[in-house]
């Protein structure tokens, strides 16, 4: 299949920004919960857990689920 | 003492803290407890799923917030405690509606294709605009050899799961969740398919003396 010089560019950046620490989508998912709550507070959920904040910013269907449980708690809390 | 004769007056029963909502939804489960959480559920749900959901919203996220309560349920003894129980509930409940929704997202995208079948895809990478492809060779900017050396590494050092892989994600643009049940495989293990090919990308990168910087800032 043909692919463009951009879609090369974009693999070597997501290539380049690659750690070897990551978590997957499930060590995501187990945390999520937690993450929320100490985002809701007012507190940097990103200091508490990078880990998860990083994969966060990776994964789109994680992040996706992400804004729509702070959506969703809003409502609720 | 209290909780058991608020169970028993079964008319103010009360949840406020973790302790009294695992209690309550473990087995034998609280009924009412059961009904509270479905509320509360459907409450989150709908301000989080509606721009997802063109229509039968109501409908949509009551049984979203069903199928949510049956994974609650059978997972309760996993909730540690870290968040508030609603937190963990609603986790669960909004992945479950956004996982149906890709699917249906998808199966409606299918649909079209089926209607329209494009070219069948092979998993090789090639492009037209790189130096092989120009007629002097001698003509290709140095960019180019660059970008076609990465190509090189990208068609020679990945599977045929990690390039197809990518090529769904990244080039089809399609959902995690998606491409997994094409490659009947979970979210998790795709994710970890293409995290090992980003590092052999850019291990190889650093063996080849190729610096990423250089690709970009001769845009």
């Amino acid at each position: 299949m043909k692919i463009t010089q951009d879609f090369i560019k974009k693999i070597v950046g997501m290539a380049a920004q690659s750690r070897q620490d990551e978590i997957g989508c499930d060590d995501c998912f187990d945390q999520l919960h937690e993450f929320a709550e100490i985002e809701l507070e007012g507190k940097s959920a990103a200091e508490a857990m990078p880990l998860v904040k990083d994969h966060l910013k990776r994964c789109g269907d994680c992040r996706e689920e992400y804004e729509a449980l702070l959506e969703a708690l809003k409502t609720v809390s | 003492m209290l909780n058991w004769f608020k169970r028993r007056g079964n008319d103010k029963a009360s949840y406020d803290t973790n302790e009294e909502w695992i209690k309550a939804l473990k087995s034998p489960v609280d009924e009412q407890a059961v009904d509270l959480l479905r509320k509360q559920l459907i409450r989150g749900l709908k301000p989080a799923l509606h721009k997802y959901v063109d229509r039968e919203l109501d409908q949509f996220v009551e049984d979203v917030a069903q199928d949510a309560l049956l994974k609650i349920l059978d997972n309760i003894d996993s909730f540690r405690g870290e968040s508030k129980l609603i937190t963990w509930a609603m986790k669960i409940a909004v992945r479950e509606g956004l996982t149906e929704l890709r699917r249906k997202r998808y199966d409606d995208r299918s649909m079209e294709e089926f209607k329209r079948p494009s070219e069948e895809g092979r998993n090789e990478f090639t492009s037209i605009t790189f130096s092989s492809d120009l007629p002097n060779p001698n003509d290709a900017t140095h960019e180019q050899l660059v970008l076609q050396k990465v190509l090189d590494i990208i068609n020679n050092e990945l599977t045929d799961k990690q390039k197809k892989a990518i090529k769904a994600l990244m080039i089809e643009g399609l959902s995690v969740t998606v491409v997994a049940d094409q490659m009947n495989t979970n979210r998790n293990a795709l994710y970890k398919l293409v995290h090992d090919a980003r590092l052999k990308i850019k291990e190889k990168l650093e063996i080849s003396g190729i610096n990423p910087e250089e690709i970009f800032n001769n845009q």
